[in-house]
């Protein structure tokens, strides 16, 4: 299922992605990713700046967990295929968090000779506590 | 007593600038994220590709900032301390693939602000919206950015 590039005529409504299972989060990762990203806010860092900062210790950037969901997507739909995403940041994502992606067909529609299907999409924890909520709209090929 | 934001910045639209897409910086973004699609990572994947050539991940934009501008000048024309500060919601509408080499220009300005009082308090939230069009002012893609501030 890695890298498919599923076809819209083999989408059906309700029909659920392969779900992606990321971490558990290291603190080298959020640095990495503040280096990739160039968001260097101390609180993703910096334990005791994160502590005054009244957030009970360090948390992943919300966009990391974006990321993670847009790579259940592509996984499943294919690299280029995203038309829009949008994402609420639910909860924190903290140190050792283990986050699964998910995600389920809402609908399908042709507009413009471009085949559109639209998901809801999500992140939980190992705690099952949606850390992210959001919808995604991909162009998918036909089977031709 | 919560602190007061400056309203004053709904309607601002901050400089233009531009930015040129880094191979380097799509593929040490991707590794980050730990999204290893070939299609973001392999030169001659995507040369084989319809682009042409490797594409960014989808949420690649959020790395692009001005450079001569100061990191802090949304918060301080908010007048709010970094700490405070939390990501509420992200959106990218994408209409063309980001491609290495090329040069976009941004356009950021501030939609909208609002509080609301939640479980953990007062908050403001601000909306920020960035197109992103290419040399020809064509539209590539947009972002809409939510920043909640801890009152």
């Amino acid at each position: 299922m890695k890298y498919a590039k599923v076809a819209f005529e083999d989408v059906t409504v309700g029909d659920e992605l392969p779900p992606l299972v990321k971490g558990p989060i290291e603190q080298i990762q959020l640095t990495r990713y503040a280096g990739a990203s160039g968001d260097f806010n101390p609180i993703h860092q910096d334990e005791a700046f994160a502590r005054a900062a009244g957030m009970g210790g360090v948390f992943a950037h919300g966009m990391l967990s974006m990321g993670f969901v847009a790579q259940a997507i592509t996984d499943w739909a294919g690299a280029g295929t995203v038309r829009k995403l949008g994402v609420r940041f639910a909860a924190l994502v903290r140190l050792a968090d283990v986050v699964t992606c998910r995600g389920r067909v809402l609908s399908k529609s042709s507009k413009d000779d471009v085949d559109l299907v639209e998901l809801e999409v999500w992140a939980e924890n190992q705690r099952g506590e949606k850390v992210v909520t959001g919808r995604v709209t991909v162009a998918l090929a036909s089977r031709g | 007593m919560p602190i007061q934001v400056d309203r004053s910045v709904v309607g601002k639209e901050y400089p233009p600038f531009p930015v040129t897409v880094e191979r380097g910086k799509i593929k040490e973004f991707a590794r980050a994220v730990g999204d290893l699609n070939p299609f973001y990572l392999e030169d001659r994947v995507g040369a084989a590709s319809a682009w042409g050539d490797v594409i960014a991940p989808p949420t690649f934009a959020v790395t692009f900032r001005d450079e001569r501008a100061d990191a802090g000048a949304l918060l301080r024309d908010l007048g709010v301390d970094i700490s405070r500060v939390l990501h509420g919601e992200q959106e990218f509408e994408i209409f063309r693939q980001l491609t290495p080499g090329e040069t976009y220009l941004c356009r950021t300005k501030v939609v909208d602000l609002y509080e609301k009082t939640g479980k953990s308090g007062p908050m403001a939230f601000v909306v920020r919206e960035t197109a992103i069009t290419d040399r020809t002012d064509e539209i590539v893609a947009t972002m809409r950015h939510v920043t909640v501030i801890r009152l």
